[in-house]
C-alpha cells in the first residue's frame, strides 16, 4: 500500500458548521460544530441512537443538512458534483447483506465509479489497484468468490477494501469493525492508522471505548443528537463523562498510556 | 450457473456470439419458411436485391412481396420488440433491486395498452394507421409522468413510493382498459381489434411498423448504455450509489425514461407481449452476472432470438392458424421461469 499511497494528497479539511438534520419532524442531530482536521484519526462514540450514522452521512454528503453547512476543504460539500465529492471523500455505512450475485472483485470495483470513465469503464491499471486494495484488507483469496456467500467478517473487509478502491482521502466508516474477529478487528484499526499516518483522514463509529481511546487521535462524544465533547481522548474520556453519557460506571486501568477503563454497571 | 469458460469476461463474448447465431438462424427460418412454400433460390435472389449493392436483377414480384413485405418486417419488428422488453426489463430489476420486476411496473406498459384502446375504441385508428403506436407510446410516457409526480417529494423520488403508485396505476389504468373494451363489445370489429392487440403479436407487421419502433430503441439502448454502470451501483442502495459518487436522482429519472421509452415503442407495434421483459433478464443474469455493462447488452440481444423464435412457433404451431405471440411467450416463458425457481430458489429470493 504505502508506495501507492505516497503519492496521495494530504486530506482537505471537513467539518459541519452549526450542522443539524430533521427527519420526520424529529431533530436527528442538532447545533453540531465539528472539524474533522486532516491527518487525524477521529472516533465518534455515543450510546445507541445518538446520531453517530447520522453525523457520518452528513459528513459525506450523502444526505441533505436541514441547517448548517458541511464543508469540504472550505467548500459547500452539497454544491459539490456527487463524483468530486466520492473522490475525496468515501463512506462506508453499517454492513448490510448484499442480494445480487457480484463476485468480490466486481463489488471491490464499484468503488472505482468516480474514477471511471462512462463508456469505458475501469482501466487495466485499475486492476493492480484493486488487488492491493483486497490484499490490504486480506480478502484476496476471496477475489472469485460470490459477495453473497461471505460471513459477515469477509463482508465487511470487502467493504473496507471498496472503500480504499476509491482512493478518497477522508474516510469515513460506520461500524467497521462490528463483525470481525480479534485479529481482523486489530489489523484494521492499523490500517486506518496507517492511512493516518500517510496523511488522510479516518472518521471511524465505534463502539469499543478502549480501542477508540488507543487508536484515536480526537475522540467524538454524541448523546440525544447532540455533540457532547471533542478532544484528545485522555482530556474526553473520563468516569464522569462515561457514566452521565453511557450509564456505566468505569474504572481506570493503570499501567496504560491510554485512558483504558473497565466498565461495570451504574451502582 | 455463471459461465465461467474462458473467465467472465470470455463468457461473455462466447455469450453474444452465441446468441447473434440464433438470432440469424431463427431470422433465417422466419424468412425461408411460411405459409406459402418457396423455393430457396428465389428468396434468397429476393434478399440479395434488396441487401445487396448492384443488385438489382428481375425477381418473382410475389415472391418479392411475400418475402420482403411481410415476412422480413415481420422478423425484424419481433428482434426489435423482443430487445426492447428485455433490456427495458433488465433496467427495471435493477432500479428497483428485485429480479421479479418487470418492464412495465411503473404502469408505463399498461398505460400504452390504454393509450392503444383508446384509440383503437374511438375509431382513430381506423382513420389513421398510426394513431394507436402513437397513443401507445404517448401512454406510457404519461404514465411515467404520472406516477413519478406522485412519488417525487422536495426533488427525491423513493424507489418504494414509486413501485407503489406503478402497481396502483396499473390496476386503475387495467380497469379502464376493461372498461373500454366492455364499452366497444357491440361493435365486433372494434372489439376483436382491441383483443387482438392485447394478445400481443406481430402478425402483418410492415416497415412502416420497423420505423415506428426504431426511434424509440436508438434512444432508448442510448440512455441505458451510458447509465449501465450507475444500476450496479443502485444494486447496493442509494445511500451507498451516492457515497460512491452516482448522481442517484438524476440516474433514476434517466433509467426510468429509457425504460419508458422502451416499453411503450414496443408495446405500441406488437400489443402486450408478456414474461418476455422479466424471464430473459433474469436467465442473462444466472449468467453472466449481475453488472449491468454485461446484462443489458446480452438481455437485448437474448429478448431480440427469443421473441424472433417465440414467433416462429406461433407462426407454425397451429398452422396455418396463427397462435398469439404474447401466449407463445407466456406458456415458454412461465415454466421456464419456475423451473429456474425452483432449482436456484436462493437467487430469485425477493430482494430486501
Amino acid at each position: 500500500m504505502t508506495e501507492a499511497m505516497d503519492s496521495a494528497r494530504r486530506a482537505p479539511r471537513l467539518e459541519l458548521v452549526d450542522g443539524g438534520v430533521e427527519r420526520r419532524g424529529r431533530w436527528l442531530l442538532r447545533d453540531v460544530d465539528l472539524a474533522i482536521e486532516p491527518a487525524m484519526l477521529t472516533s465518534v462514540v455515543g450510546p445507541n441512537g445518538a446520531g453517530k450514522s447520522t453525523l457520518l452521512r452528513l459528513l459525506s454528503g450523502t444526505w441533505r443538512l436541514t441547517e448548517g453547512k458541511a464543508l469540504l476543504g472550505g467548500f459547500d460539500l452539497a454544491a459539490l458534483p456527487r463524483r468530486q465529492a466520492a473522490r475525496r471523500v468515501a463512506y462506508v455505512p453499517q454492513t448490510v447483506r448484499p442480494t445480487f450475485e457480484f463476485t468480490v472483485r466486481e463489488f471491490v470495483t464499484l468503488g472505482r465509479y468516480p474514477h471511471e470513465s462512462r463508456l469505458f469503464g475501469t482501466r487495466s491499471a485499475d486492476r493492480g489497484w484493486i488487488d492491493r486494495c483486497l490484499d490490504d484488507t486480506d480478502v484476496l483469496a476471496l477475489a472469485e468468490r460470490r459477495v453473497t456467500t461471505l460471513s459477515g467478517g469477509e463482508l465487511q473487509r470487502v467493504l473496507m477494501a471498496r472503500c480504499l478502491a476509491t482512493e478518497a482521502e477522508v474516510l469515513l466508516l460506520d461500524e467497521p469493525t462490528s463483525n470481525l474477529d480479534l485479529a481482523h478487528g486489530l489489523d484494521l484499526l492499523g490500517l486506518a492508522r496507517n492511512l493516518v499516518d500517510e496523511g488522510r483522514s479516518v472518521v471511524l463509529v465505534l463502539h469499543d471505548l478502549n480501542a477508540a481511546a488507543r487508536f484515536a487521535d480526537r475522540v467524538a462524544v454524541l448523546d440525544g443528537g447532540a455533540l457532547i465533547a471533542e478532544g484528545p481522548p485522555a482530556e474526553v474520556l473520563n468516569p464522569d463523562l462515561l457514566r452521565r453519557v453511557f450509564r456505566v460506571e468505569a474504572v481506570p486501568l493503570e499501567g496504560s498510556a491510554a485512558p483504558v477503563f473497565d466498565f461495570e454497571p451504574l451502582r | 450457473m455463471r459461465l465461467a469458460f474462458g473467465g467472465y469476461r470470455g463468457g461473455f463474448w462466447w455469450y453474444m456470439a452465441a446468441g447473434l447465431a440464433l438470432l440469424l438462424a431463427f431470422a433465417g427460418i422466419g424468412l425461408f419458411r411460411g405459409s406459402v412454400p418457396l423455393d430457396g433460390r428465389d428468396v434468397l435472389a429476393v434478399l440479395a436485391r434488396h441487401l445487396l449493392p448492384g443488385q438489382h436483377g428481375p425477381a418473382d414480384p410475389r415472391v418479392d412481396a411475400i418475402v420482403w413485405s411481410l415476412r422480413a418486417p415481420r422478423v425484424v419488428v419481433a428482434a426489435m420488440v423482443g430487445g426492447c422488453l428485455a433490456l427495458a426489463g433488465a433496467q427495471m430489476q435493477g432500479l428497483f433491486r428485485n429480479p421479479l420486476a418487470s418492464p412495465g411496473i411503473v404502469g408505463t406498459s399498461t398505460g400504452a395498452a390504454a393509450g392503444a384502446v383508446f384509440a383503437l375504441t374511438f375509431g382513430l385508428a381506423g382513420s389513421f394507421l398510426l394513431a394507436a403506436p402513437l397513443f401507445a407510446v404517448a401512454g406510457a410516457l404519461l404514465s411515467l409522468l404520472i406516477v413519478t409526480r406522485i412519488a417525487t417529494r422536495d426533488g427525491y423520488t423513493p424507489v418504494t413510493t414509486l413501485l407503489l403508485a406503478g402497481v396502483a396505476l396499473n390496476a386503475l389504468l387495467a380497469a379502464f382498459n376493461s372498461w373500454l373494451i366492455a364499452r366497444s363489445w357491440e361493435q365486433y370489429e372494434a372489439a376483436r381489434r382491441i383483443a387482438y392487440w392485447m394478445m400481443g403479436g406481430v402478425t402483418d407487421r410492415g416497415w412502416v411498423h420497423v420505423g415506428m419502433v426504431l426511434p424509440g430503441m436508438v434512444i432508448g439502448c442510448a440512455m441505458a448504455v451510458w447509465f449501465a454502470r450507475d444500476l450496479d451501483l443502485l444494486l447496493e442502495g442509494e445511500e451507498v450509489a451516492a457515497s460512491l459518487g452516482v448522481d442517484i436522482e438524476r440516474a433514476k429519472r434517466a433509467v426510468l425514461w429509457s425504460a419508458a421509452i422502451l416499453t411503450g415503442s414496443a408495446v405500441a407495434v406488437s400489443g402486450v407481449v408478456g414474461f418476455v421483459g422479466l424471464v430473459v433478464p433474469h436467465l442473462v443474469r444466472l449468467l453472466l452476472g449481475p453488472g449491468h455493462r454485461r446484462l443489458l447488452p446480452a438481455a437485448f440481444l437474448t429478448g431480440a432470438w427469443f421473441v424472433v423464435g417465440a414467433d416462429l412457433l406461433a407462426r407454425t404451431l397451429a398452422a396455418p392458424e396463427e397462435v398469439f405471440l404474447g401466449v407463445v411467450t407466456a406458456f415458454v416463458g412461465a415454466p421456464f421461469f419456475l423451473f429456474l425457481l425452483v432449482r436456484h430458489e436462493s437467487e430469485v429470493a425477493v430482494s430486501r
